[in-house]
């Protein structure tokens, strides 16, 4: 970095101001017996984003703090940071490479996607059943497993999509089972200290998912073909210079580049996102697990059965991690202990978006997909850059965690 | 009453759980040992038994330990084979009578390529199994934790695969290595690259190296580095932690360096991971010359997970096939019928010598008292499957005596070192091509990318 002192203050600056704001803020609303919601996250943000500049109008005039207002610090925020960098910088690939920031951006939404889908399964099951599932990881490792032997091994040939369908009917049916023998007493009140009892039960059944599997198929790695090859084309011919596919690759404007695997995987999980929200929002059954989201006893009292709803939910959760597993099978190298990283990184979103919120859970996914992408391109010492992939949530998690404990989305307590 | 079927279902269904576990969950693997029914058995009352007892002793197992990784993140493709390999030398021992009459029972342990874990087993393996010598060992990060473990001990390890050059260069008693030293396998990488730049006429100038963040990995890529600034090769080093699955970012910058060539140093899925996604972002073996990781010459495993791997240039350690002694051959037969494999890796041949080094020091020595073994191994010629192997620098010819450096310490001198390439998609690691150098030359390389 040539001029790592204009980062370094900017950091600085972004950190003193933002720290004052969020300290101050809620202290001046209180005072003034104001509405302290948001009184911390704004004043932080906006205390970041042009320090006194922007704080002391907002103590003197206290008006209400919108989400709008924190958008506008927030991206004001993320310029600034944006700005300091490019200028400490200036030979960065992300600052002097267009072409490469946008493949950095594509890749890191396409990953965004896939982590969403899979954090969608584990908020869906804690905002019915109230139980962090411990499995899930071991559900997302099921999904790309069965996926990779049914088109590698039980029936070579057969159709991806048909692979994908059956390990979402068999990482549902595990869920439903399990949920039904192990999880289903918790709702009935039989079980004395429930959180600690469901804790326990999903981590065995991480434990005997992993194990079995492994006893199965032997820890090798596996790697499903591409499940979509692209033909080879170039558009205009020749040239290639507005799209260009391989079968490995697909090149726009000569400049964003994405992988088919991952490309095919994010296209499946679009896919299973709008079909997922097209349940919840258009249908009864959807509705119904809703309602028990926001209120198990009113919508118990309406007359749906809360038990039924916690075993779709549970099965459900489990099928979109066999979900994002088998669209990744073929991205990855697959081992009975791949889900562990996943369902680490689905922690942290689900905890970034707000525990039990959905739209929280998908922007959380595409925020740690982002971040990773940028943070593995950006930062400038090559050999570091990737070693701290496993960081950069965590980093984002903890401002969020400061700024607002509930998460982006989460219900205020 | 619904309660009750629900509580017996629930108490059936952990049973199964627990059955499961038990069964599945990994243990030491052991092989050689006594039945446990015999262990069972009530003694019965004999007219001698004192005597009796002494027979028993006589009897009684040779624990050799065993490392390996066997789950993730280790590389656990490279710990199968060497499983395979070591119950293939404590079978051998035992159906030639075990080592001085005594059966040989060996005990395998999972590492999982973490150096904590690794320490544990290692700790277990002495203190509680009470073996006399372990063999084995894949990942230098273990052998570096593992080594202090043995030292602290007395116990001699034998390593197979660990390359790290301070494993020997601490000149600990306890600590032999028949596996090359990272140092020299770097040399020969570098020999390689200049090779193909000067005999090649292959545009060198730039490398990029993809390493692990390991006591293998960032060794060999500052020593890999070091030696292309002396040949006039700039390189940039990308590095990444151990068990990596998602490379996108990385390989994007990696584009935008415009690397000559690409050298991986990561081992285990990391590697495959790595060199398919290089390959899917159009800078894959087949787009720009790579040195891919070892585990690559386990090929079934390589086409499964890199199914555009064709032309991966692999490091080979030990003789071509063609100049396998007896002992190799006679492994290799096992092997292949046991695995169905047409070859063994390197690192399975080393892990089978390992422990056939153990042996062979207990019967010199006529002791299994662990100072007695390395004594043994330190005077040892042992034909194994890698050729002869001897420790010449040791407590009677130091490194300053020898005027080498302190890491050819207990180090088996004349670990061979190839360079293979994958040049037919679907290829088996026997059928491959031995490029380099020019003494084992199979055939010509195909460099792609030049324009």
């Amino acid at each position: 970095m040539e001029n790592a002192a204009i980062f370094g203050w900017a950091l600085l600056w972004i950190l003193f101001w933002g720290a004052l704001g969020g300290v101050v803020t809620p202290r001046i609303y209180a005072r003034k017996d104001l509405e302290i919601s948001q009184a911390s996250f704004g004043g932080a943000v906006i205390g970041a984003a042009l320090g006194p500049f922007s704080l002391v109008p907002l103590w003197l005039a206290t008006p209400k703090i919108t989400s709008r207002l924190i958008g506008i610090s927030i991206a004001l925020v993320v310029g600034i940071f944006i700005a300091a960098f490019a200028l400490a910088d200036p030979d960065n690939l992300c600052v002097a490479n267009g072409g490469f920031v946008v493949s950095q951006l594509a890749n890191g939404i396409v990953i965004g996607i896939i982590y969403g889908l899979m954090a969608l399964g584990l908020t869906l099951i804690f905002s019915i059943l109230g139980v962090v599932s411990f499995a899930h990881g071991e559900f997302y490792m099921i999904g790309g497993m069965v996926t990779y032997f049914m088109t590698a091994q039980w029936i070579p040939g057969v159709s991806p999509i048909v692979a994908i369908l059956a390990s979402c009917v068999v990482t549902f049916a595990i869920g439903y089972v399990f949920e039904l023998i192990f999880l289903r007493p918790m709702g009935s009140g039989e079980i004395e200290r429930p959180t600690e009892y469901a804790i326990l039960v999903t981590f065995g059944l991480a434990f005997f998912l992993q194990y079995f599997t492994q006893a199965l198929t032997s820890a090798v790695p596996v790697k499903a073909q591409r499940f979509f090859p692209f033909p080879r084309v170039e558009i205009p011919a020749e040239s290639g210079a507005l799209l260009t596919t391989t079968p490995g690759n697909v090149t726009i404007f000569d400049a964003i580049s994405v992988p088919n695997p991952r490309f095919t995987a994010a296209v499946l999980a679009l896919m299973m996102l709008a079909a997922l929200l097209w349940f919840l929002y258009r249908t009864w059954v959807g509705k119904a697990l809703r309602a028990v989201s926001q209120d198990r006893q009113a919508a118990a009292v309406t007359g749906i059965n809360p038990n039924s709803m916690n075993t779709l939910a549970f099965s459900m959760g489990a099928m979109l991690a066999g979900l994002s597993g088998a669209s990744l099978v073929q991205v990855f190298s697959w081992l009975p202990q791949v889900g562990i990283p996943a369902a680490a990184r689905s922690f942290v979103i689900i905890v970034l978006g707000g525990m039990g919120s959905l739209p929280g859970a998908f922007l959380g996914g595409l925020i740690v997909g982002l971040v990773e992408a940028a943070g593995t391109g950006c930062i400038p010492d090559a050999t570091r850059a990737a070693a701290y992939i496993p960081a950069y949530g965590m980093v984002i998690l903890t401002l969020v965690l400061l700024l607002k404990p509930t998460g982006l989305f989460g219900r205020e307590l | 009453m619904k309660m009750r079927r629900r509580l017996i279902w629930t108490a059936a269904a952990l049973l199964i759980l627990v059955l499961a576990l038990a069964g599945c969950a990994p243990q030491a693997e052991t092989v050689g040992e006594a039945e446990p029914a015999a262990e069972e058995a009530a003694p019965e009352p004999t007219e001698e038994p004192m005597a009796e007892e002494s027979d028993d002793m006589e009897m009684e197992p040779i624990k050799i330990g065993a490392l390996a990784p066997l789950s993730a993140p280790g590389a656990v493709v490279g710990g199968e084979a060497m499983r395979e390999a070591m119950l293939i030398a404590a079978d051998e021992l035992n159906a030639r009578g075990g080592i001085m009459g005594r059966p040989v029972e060996l005990i395998i342990v999972d590492t999982e390529g973490l150096p904590e874990r690794g320490t544990a087993v290692v700790e277990r393996l002495i203190n509680q199994d009470g073996v006399v010598g372990i063999g084995g060992g894949y990942h230098s990060s273990v052998g570096v934790a593992a080594k202090e473990v043995a030292r602290d001990n007395g116990v001699p390890i034998v390593f197979a695969e660990t390359w790290n050059d301070t494993i020997t260069s601490v000149q600990y008693d306890e600590i032999f290595r028949i596996a090359p030293l990272s140092s020299e396998v770097s040399t020969v990488d570098v020999k390689f690259i200049q090779w193909l730049r000067d005999e090649n006429g292959m545009k060198l100038d730039k490398v990029v190296i993809l390493t692990e963040n390991t006591d293998y990995g960032i060794p060999a890529a500052e020593n890999t580095t070091a030696l292309l600034d002396e040949a006039g090769i700039a390189s940039v080093t990308f590095s990444v932690d151990i068990g990596t699955q998602d490379f996108a970012g990385i390989i994007e910058r990696v584009k935008a360096e415009s690397p000559d060539m690409i050298v991986t140093l990561a081992t285990g899925e990391a590697s495959y991971n790595f060199t398919q996604q290089a390959a899917d972002a159009g800078i894959g073996p087949q787009d720009v010359p790579t040195m891919c990781n070892q585990v690559s010459l386990v090929s079934d495993a390589f086409w499964t997970n890199v199914p555009d791997g064709n032309h991966c240039f692999v490091r080979r350690i030990g003789l071509p096939q063609q100049l396998y002694n007896d002992v190799a051959q006679a492994l290799v037969a096992e092997y292949s019928a046991r695995t169905g494999k047409d070859d063994i890796e390197s690192y399975a041949m080393a892990s089978y010598d390992s422990i056939m080094l153990i042996a062979q020091a207990i019967e010199d020595s006529g002791s299994t008292d662990p100072s007695d073994i390395i004594d043994a191994l330190e005077n040892i010629n042992h034909m194994g499957a890698l050729g002869p192997i001897t420790f010449p620098i040791n407590r009677s010819n130091t490194p300053d005596q020898a005027g080498v450096d302190p890491k050819w310490w207990h180090q088996f001198p004349d670990p061979a070192i190839t360079i293979v390439q994958y040049q037919v998609e679907g290829q088996d690691a026997t059928e491959t091509t031995v490029v380099y150098p020019d003494v084992y030359q199979t055939g010509a390389p195909i460099v792609v990318g030049q324009e």
